[in-house]
Order: C-alpha cells, then structure tokens, then sequence
C-alpha cells in the first residue's frame, strides 16, 4: 500500500523570526549586508545544519561536508553584496554550498582517484553496528552515479523537490526526476534479497 | 504533491529509513556550536590562494581563450584561402595589357565573297 510522507524544508518556510527580539532573517540579511558579522553569525546558526545536510548529500564524507559548508558559508558572505534581500536566503546559500560541494568532488576525484571507492557513503560514525542493510545500503550506492545518489539523498532523506535539487545541482527539473527514478530503480534491483527478507 | 517523497512499499521505506541512517546529521548542540565556530573563523582568516587552485581557477577561461583563437585562426586561414582563390580567379578573368595579335584573313574575291555579303546582311 502506498504511503506518502511529505517533508517541508526548512527554507521553504516563512522568513523565521527571532524569537527572542523579534527579528527576522530578511532583517539579519540587511544587516549583515551592511557588516554586521554577529548578523552573519545569526544567519550561519539558523543555516548551517540544513547547508551541512545539502553538502552531505553531495560529497562522499562526513569530513568533506564540512570543508564545503564553510567554503560555502565563506563564498556567500563575500557575495553578499549581490544577494537581493527579497529573496529566500536559504535557497541562495543552498546553490553555494551545493557548489561549493561539487567543487570539492571534482578537486577529490582528480587527487585521490584510487581512494574513491573505499570512502563512498561512508557513514562518519558508528561504525560498529553495521547491520546488514546498512553494508548492502553503503556498497548498493557506489553503484549509483554521483549525481543519482546525490539527488536520491536530497529528496528522499533531506525532503527538497526536484525544482530544488535541480537548482542546487545545476541541472534541469526533469533530469533531476529521471535520476531519482533510476537511483531507486538500481536500489531496488541491488538490494532485492534484503527488501524480499522484510 | 507529486514532488513529496512517496513510499510505496515496506521495502523502498526499509530502503529510505537506511539512507537516513546512513546520512544522518551528527546528534549534539556541542558539535553544532563547534561548527558555527569554524565557519565565522574562516571569515576572519585571511584569504590563502593555494597555487593549484590559482591554476584550477584559471583553467576554465584559458581553455576559452585557446578556443577562441583556434576558431580565430581557422576563421582567418578560410577567409586568406577564399581571397587567395578570388584573386587568381579574377586575374583570369581580367584582359590582359599585353598586346592582342588578331588575324586577318586576306579578303576572297570571287563569287563565294559575293554569296557571303548576302548572307550576312539582315533579313527584313
């Protein structure tokens, strides 16, 4: 029976408000437009975990995750000045540091080619209570393209649409569609003895 | 709608609770605190240009700039290879100075030069 979960990002939602004083992310953008960097560090603490899951998705470690949020959150904040302030904040920063994500795979594959393989998904913690589906899980996916494992974890753990994730990866909506659909096909044929045991 | 993540058995969602596992966000305030940290000191640090990434920045528009001259050059060898071939066709085309040397048959009398001049003159 089909069942359908509806995720809502983050920042699809209304400008969030400081609870505390009131004030709004469009009023952090402003200020931090004109210098303010505790502004900046407001939007970095109401941004930084959802750009960490958008670099997660993308790259192949926990490590490398971190290295694209903050060349991520770095990029943005020295392009702030061409960011138009009507706009979702969220959406801008999540093309960053989804750049800034694929730049750090590209540099990777061309310095550590032979390691690839080995780091693919790799889970950054826990890496003890591996049960089955997760080994098969983490194997199944280095059958996966970067791309199609990228968009399957963007929409089916992180929730974004594939209008989103297209944006995000520069591609076109309906790639970003297709992709899914393959991702889950080869998932599904990978891992038919695991899903036939449930 | 069509757009929300759709489950369609206990197997694709087995399948999705796994990815989550596998891409779950660390767990703890402490770790988050850490990372905003590092992100606001990367804003203060001076900006290091490591060479290779200098190169790899310049790698796209070198690799533009070698096409366009390419496309330049090649643009420029037709347009040379065209107008050499214009000229020499032309120079055919065109009279030469050089003196024209015609032959002049000596004029027939006789009764065919008579049938000739008949011939040659314009029916009415």
């Amino acid at each position: 029976m089909a069942t359908a979960i509806s995720f809502q990002p983050q920042w699809t939602l209304p400008m969030p408000k400081d609870a505390a004083n009131g004030v709004s992310e469009r009023d952090h953008v402003i200020a931090a437009q004109k210098g303010s960097e505790p502004a900046f560090a407001e939007l970095v603490r109401l941004h930084h975990r959802r750009a960490y899951a958008v670099a997660r998705a993308i790259v192949l470690s926990h490590e490398d995750a971190e290295d694209a949020v903050q060349d991520g959150f770095l990029h943005a904040f020295r392009a702030l000045d061409r960011f138009h302030s009507d706009q979702p904040f969220g959406a801008w920063l999540n093309r960053i540091v989804a750049n800034a994500a694929l730049d750090l795979v590209r540099r990777r594959k061309v310095r550590d080619a032979d390691e690839l393989p080995e780091t693919v998904a790799m889970p950054f913690r826990d890496p003890g209570e591996a049960d089955e589906l997760r080994t098969k899980l983490t194997k199944a996916l280095t059958h996966l393209s970067d791309r199609q494992r990228s968009v399957i974890v963007l929409h089916d753990v992180e929730g974004f649409t594939h209008g989103e994730i297209g944006s995000m990866l520069g591609i076109p909506e309906g790639t970003a569609r297709s992709d899914l659909h393959h991702a889950r096909a080869a998932l599904r044929r990978l891992l038919k003895d695991v899903r036939s045991n449930s | 709608m069509s757009d929300h993540l759709k489950l369609h058995d206990e197997g694709d969602e087995q399948i999705t609770n796994g990815l989550r596992q596998l891409y779950a966000a660390p767990s703890g305030d402490a770790y988050w605190r850490d990372l905003e940290a590092r992100i606001l000191s990367r804003l203060t640090e001076p900006e290091v240009i490591a060479w290779w990434d200098e190169l790899d920045r310049w790698v796209r528009p070198a690799l533009v700039a070698a096409a366009i001259l390419l496309f330049a050059t090649g643009v420029a060898m037709i347009r040379s290879y065209q107008a050499e071939r214009e000229s020499a066709y032309e120079a055919m085309l065109t009279p030469t100075s050089l003196p024209v040397e015609t032959a002049v048959r000596p004029m027939r009398h006789g009764p065919d030069a008579a049938f000739r001049f008949l011939m040659s003159k314009p029916r009415q």
